[in-house]
Order: C-alpha cells, then sequence, then structure tokens
C-alpha cells in the first residue's frame, strides 16, 4: 500500500493526540531553546572580548613595563641595571626582526596649569607610532609628529575629557597649557572614545584614552638629567603578523634578561592573555554547554514520561492495528510521523525560542546578539537525539511488536 | 468438494517459559469449511485462546499443518500473516478494541487502508458497513460517545469491511448486558445464514448455543466435536 497514505494516517492520528503531541513537542522545545540559548549567550560574550580587543590595538600588541626585581641580594650586574632605557629600545630594533612597532613612553606627574586650573596629572611622552600601536583616534588638530620628536616641540595632544576640562567648549587647538615650567601648545585633541563590557557596566575600559596629555618623548626626556633622560617607563610592541610572535615573543624575552641580568620588568602578551582567556573560555563553555544539555535530557525525559504515560494505549493500539493487518512498517511509519513532527517542530520552535532569548539578553546587556550556524546545526542535532531516542527507537520496537502481546497488555 | 476453508492437522504450540516447556496445543485436528458456525469452549487454560490466535494468524504454531483456503500458511512471516490477517480474517474482540480518538469512520476504514484499498473507495465502503450495523448516523462519533452494544457494531462493522472469509469473534457478549448481547448475537446468526463462517471462542454456553457446531477444547487437545441440531 502507499506509503503516502500511511503518513497521512500517522498525521490523523497525531492530531487526534494532539495534547499528548503538544507536550511531547513542548520538551524538545525546552531543550533545544536552552541549547541554543546558551551556546549564543556563550558566542556573544566571545565577541564582546573579541570587540574589546580589536578596538585597544589587537592581538599583535605587547607590552613591557618596568618592576622592581624580586631578587633581594643580587649580583653587581644585576643591581646595576636601571629598568628600560632607550638603549633596550635600541637593542630590540635593532636586533629582533618580527616587530612592525617598537614605541618607547615616558610618564610623568607633573603640575598642569590652565587658565582654568592648576592640577597635577601624568603626562606621557610617546613618539608618533604611539597612536598607532593603541589604537588612539584624533578628533580634532594632529598627532605627535616626527617633527616634533626630533625637535623636541612644546606641543601636545589631549584627550577628550581633559580638552573639555582645560577649555571647556572652547577650541583648544593652538591655545597653550603649562606644563611644570613651560609652555605647551595644544596640536589635537583625541576622539571621545567609551567601550563598555555590558549595560549595567560603568566602567569605560577605554575611559584611559579620554584622559591623556601627550607631548613628544624627547621633550620628555629634556626635562630629566643624567642618566633619568634615557629611562622609559613603557615599551610597546606591535607584532608584525600573527606568526612572528612564535619567534619574536621568546627573542625578546632572552634579549631583556641578557641585558638586565634580571627580571626587572614585566611582559604584558595580549597573545598569551588570549589564549589564557580562551582556555578560560573553554571551561565556560563546556559549564554553560552542559547547563544545556541537562536541559536538554530533561526535555528528552518529559517527552520519555509522555511516552511511557500513554504507552498501554500504544501497546493496545498496536496489538488492534496488527490484528486489522498493519504490518511491522505500518506501525513504524506512524510512530515516526509522530516522533517527526515532535522533533521537526519542537526544533524549530525551540530554534525560534532559543534566538529569541540570546537576542533579550543582548539587549537586556547591551551586547551584540550573535547567532552562528553552529547553533543551527546544535539545535538540529538536539532535536534529531531526542527525535531518535524517543521516535525512532520506539518505533522500532512497536514494528517489531509481536501481535498476541501487544492485544492483551493490560 | 471445495477444498475447506480451514484445515488444522496434528497441531502442537509450545510456549518455552525458561526452563519449562509448556504444551498449549497438544495436536490439534479439526476442520472447518466454509459457511460452518463454530463455537469453540473450554476453561481457561485450556488452550482455547492459543488455537484462536493461530487461526486467526496472530500467531504461528510450533508443528503442524495450518491450511488456509488450501494454502499451508504455518510458517508465514510476520509480514505474509498480516496480509492474511486484513484478507481473510474479521476480528471481533470481547473488549471491542476500537481506537478510542478515532471516529466510528475511521475505526471502520482502518483494514481497508491497511489493504491499500483507495481513499473514496474505502470511505464509501465503510460507510455502507456502518449503515449495515445502523450507525451511518454515528459516523463521525468516537467510541466512548456510544453504548457498549453499539461499540459492538461498529467493531463487527470493522470486521467485516474487507469481506473476510472469516469472522473470528473472542467472547463478543463479554462486555455486553443480556439483550445487547442477545442482538450481537442476533447479527452474527443473521451473517451466518447469508453464508457468512463465523468462529466463536467463549465459555458462554449461552453464546455457543447459537452455533451449529460446538468444539471443546481439554488441556491443549480437541475433547468433543458436536453438530448441534439446528
Amino acid at each position: 500500500m502507499n506509503l503516502l497514505e500511511v503518513v497521512s494516517d500517522g498525521f490523523a492520528d497525531v492530531r487526534a493526540h494532539a495534547g499528548r503531541t503538544a507536550l511531547q513537542t513542548l520538551g524538545v522545545v525546552l531543550g533545544v531553546a536552552s541549547v541554543v540559548g546558551t551556546m549564543g549567550l556563550m558566542a556573544g560574550e566571545r565577541a564582546q572580548s573579541m570587540k574589546y580587543w580589536s578596538e585597544t590595538g589587537g592581538v599583535l600588541k605587547m607590552i613591557v613595563y618596568p618592576q622592581p626585581a624580586t631578587v633581594v641580594r643580587g649580583t653587581a650586574r644585576q643591581q646595576a641595571s636601571r629598568g628600560l632605557t632607550v638603549d633596550d629600545v635600541e637593542a630590540i630594533r635593532a636586533r629582533i626582526a618580527g616587530f612592525e612597532l617598537v614605541e618607547p613612553s615616558v610618564r610623568r606627574r607633573e603640575l598642569v596649569q590652565t587658565p582654568r586650573l592648576a592640577k597635577t596629572y601624568t603626562v606621557s611622552g610617546v613618539a608618533p607610532g604611539y597612536a598607532e600601536l593603541h589604537e588612539l583616534q584624533i578628533g580634532r588638530g594632529r598627532f605627535i609628529t616626527d617633527e616634533d620628536v626630533t625637535t623636541s616641540a612644546s606641543v601636545c595632544v589631549l584627550g577628550d575629557d581633559r580638552a573639555r576640562e582645560f577649555f571647556g567648549t572652547e577650541d583648544p587647538i593652538g591655545k597653550t597649557i603649562r606644563l611644570g615650567d613651560n609652555s605647551f601648545r595644544v596640536a589635537g585633541v583625541l576622539r571621545y572614545r567609551e567601550f563598555y563590557w555590558s549595560k549595567a557596566d560603568t566602567y569605560n575600559a577605554l575611559g584611559w584614552m579620554n584622559e591623556v596629555i601627550i607631548v613628544p618623548i624627547t621633550a620628555m626626556q629634556a626635562r630629566e638629567v643624567g642618566a633619568g633622560s634615557r629611562r622609559v617607563d613603557e615599551i610597546g610592541f606591535r607584532l608584525a603578523s600573527v606568526e612572528a610572535h612564535k619567534d619574536a615573543a621568546p627573542a625578546l624575552k632572552r634579549l631583556l634578561l641578557a641585558r638586565h641580568g634580571v627580571e626587572d620588568y614585566r611582559i604584558f602578551d595580549r597573545k598569551d592573555r588570549m589564549e589564557q582567556m580562551e582556555q578560560q573560555g573553554k571551561v565556560y563553555d563546556f559549564t554553560f554547554l552542559a547547563c544545556g544539555l541537562i536541559s536538554l535530557i530533561v526535555g528528552g525525559i518529559v517527552v520519555a514520561n509522555i511516552l511511557m504515560a500513554s504507552f498501554t494505549e500504544r501497546m493496545r493500539e498496536v496489538g488492534v492495528r496488527k490484528a486489522l493487518g498493519a504490518k511491522g512498517w505500518h506501525i513504524g511509519v506512524q510512530f515516526l510521523v509522530e516522533s517527526a513532527i515532535v522533533t521537526g517542530l519542537g526544533g524549530a520552535i525551540g530554534l525560534v525560542l532559543g534566538v529569541g532569548f540570546v537576542h533579550a539578553i543582548a539587549y537586556l546587556l547591551d551586547q551584540v546578539a550573535v547567532l552562528t550556524p553552529t547553533m543551527i546545526v546544535a539545535a538540529m542535532l538536539s532535536a534529531g537525539t531526542v527525535g531518535l531516542v524517543f521516535g525512532f527507537f520506539p518505533a522500532i520496537k512497536a514494528a517489531r511488536l509481536d501481535p498476541v502481546v501487544a492485544l492483551r497488555y493490560e | 468438494m471445495s477444498t475447506p476453508l480451514i484445515e488444522l492437522a496434528d497441531l502442537w504450540k509450545t510456549y518455552d517459559t525458561g526452563e519449562v516447556a509448556v504444551d498449549a496445543l497438544r495436536g490439534i485436528d479439526l476442520v472447518v469449511e466454509r459457511g460452518d458456525y463454530l463455537a469453540i469452549m473450554g476453561p481457561s487454560g485450556s488452550g482455547k485462546s492459543t488455537l484462536m490466535h493461530i487461526i486467526g494468524c496472530l500467531d504461528s504454531p510450533t508443528r503442524g499443518s495450518y491450511k488456509l483456503d488450501g494454502t499451508e500458511v504455518s510458517t508465514y512471516s510476520s509480514g505474509k500473516l498480516a496480509e492474511l490477517r486484513n484478507r481473510f480474517i474479521g476480528f471481533v474482540f470481547q473488549s471491542f478494541n476500537l481506537l478510542p480518538r478515532a471516529s466510528l469512520l475511521r475505526n471502520v476504514e482502518l483494514p481497508l487502508l491497511y489493504g491499500g484499498v483507495a481513499s473514496v473507495e474505502r470511505n464509501r465502503r465503510a460507510m455502507q458497513m456502518l449503515d449495515q450495523v445502523s450507525l451511518a448516523d454515528r459516523a463521525k462519533h468516537r467510541p466512548s460517545q456510544l453504548s457498549g452494544g453499539q461499540r459492538q457494531r461498529a467493531a463487527i462493522a470493522r470486521a467485516l469491511v474487507t469481506e473476510p472469509a472469516l469472522l473470528l469473534a473472542d467472547e463478543p457478549t463479554g462486555n455486553l448486558d443480556q439483550s445487547t448481547g442477545n442482538e450481537v448475537m442476533d447479527i452474527f446468526d443473521a451473517l451466518n445464514g447469508i453464508g457468512q463462517t463465523v468462529i466463536l471462542v467463549t465459555h458462554d454456553p449461552n453464546v455457543a448455543a447459537h452455533a451449529r457446531r460446538v468444539v471443546r477444547i481439554v488441556d491443549g487437545k480437541v475433547a468433543t466435536d458436536q453438530a448441534r441440531a439446528a
């Protein structure tokens, strides 16, 4: 007989048991929605941190800071080390390939005097590459130029907050501020930047960019005398490529250790950090995924429970149908139609619900809602698993059922 | 003389319960001609249910021969047995066994569906059968909306819709009161009157009294086989 007719009979049977089917579908919906939802949240979290990394210079950034050595009683050479210096910068530039940018910067607390206020702020002395390294964006005017560095020009660039603080609504470009004893002309103002990890978060992760006061590095060094003038407070690097990390990062460590004899510096390696985060992320992923899978199992149990509750009725029905001439495959198809409806419908609704959940959370936390093809595959897989376990196997069992046993079932 | 509808020869059925093998049927010989009206009687445990299952092609014998309409079917596969049930046998059960969530019409159509009859034809024949048992106006009703007698009539309509050679009824009045039971028995009598072969499986002598031939099964064997005066 016609397969189509058996299938349509299966549909009629599902209609007759609409309540039962609806409950089973609900079980699948819950399972799939939770898997899709957790995956979406995980992906969203990832996307947010990726966005942060790329807005602040990407994975290719490495920074070295000086830090007091932990060796209490070192050798003479260790004690002679004076932290990071301009010589380090030159040695790195000369000997290590693989860095696109090697940018030293110097910091000093200075009394800043403007017509409006007199207050002490940290002032940074940098070269032009600094802006590129940290993705600083110029709002008005210009950044420090090579010429500024060569001539140790008395110019400065202000973060947006600082510019507002010093000059209010006036245009700061061309105006002067006093840093310590010297006057500096404002050459540029940085664009206002912000990044919040979530909507509830009040911490602007890019806030420091709005609060900088930047001058040419040479202008800063000129203010020191003797050995102090060669000191740097930070060396920022940008790798030429991700592949360059493999050789350049260890080479940098070796070179610095050879030059200083002691670890009086700290290397902040974004790639390492990202790999660490990736590792942590995996732990979270597994935790989340476990939660999703548990929900899926709970959904499966709902399906199984309903299957069990209607077991007696089903057994008798199978017996009757077989007595009337139904073959194994007739019964099998009938069960499969039911589980296909439960799985398909449950999977589709679950996917929509899960996606909606992700969007709702993203909206509430002001994050990006991320939907990946993996999520759809996962939804299909989880619905398929439930369908297979609670649809396919019962279908085979029912198809093979001995009619005498099925008819006698009480 | 034409071939008998049913011919059982030295039929055995052994249930292997693990340690002990139980012989439910121990060499049954039975011939049922077309148009026969037979009652199979026997106490519980006598093997009459097992015999009914085998005659109804729901089960296969362990040993011996079962010829249905001249064809040896004792070795048939479950799929072929399903076809035989569909074509040759109409079942009427004690507890009616109508699908509770399907309308009477769909219940009666079901054997035709498994028999591969097209939808329009199915509908026509099922309605015709329901009409014959005076339930045409209840076609869209569910079994639960009907009385016991009506349900059993619907079940008879379902059993007969494929025009089977054999109507096999297992305690057909067991769940009915006396007068409703009598109505149902009258239907069987009438069917047999127009040539329908009927086998009743019962322990109720009042039911058996409708048959023209009574076979008693005791301990898995035919104890008596008596023709009754009409």
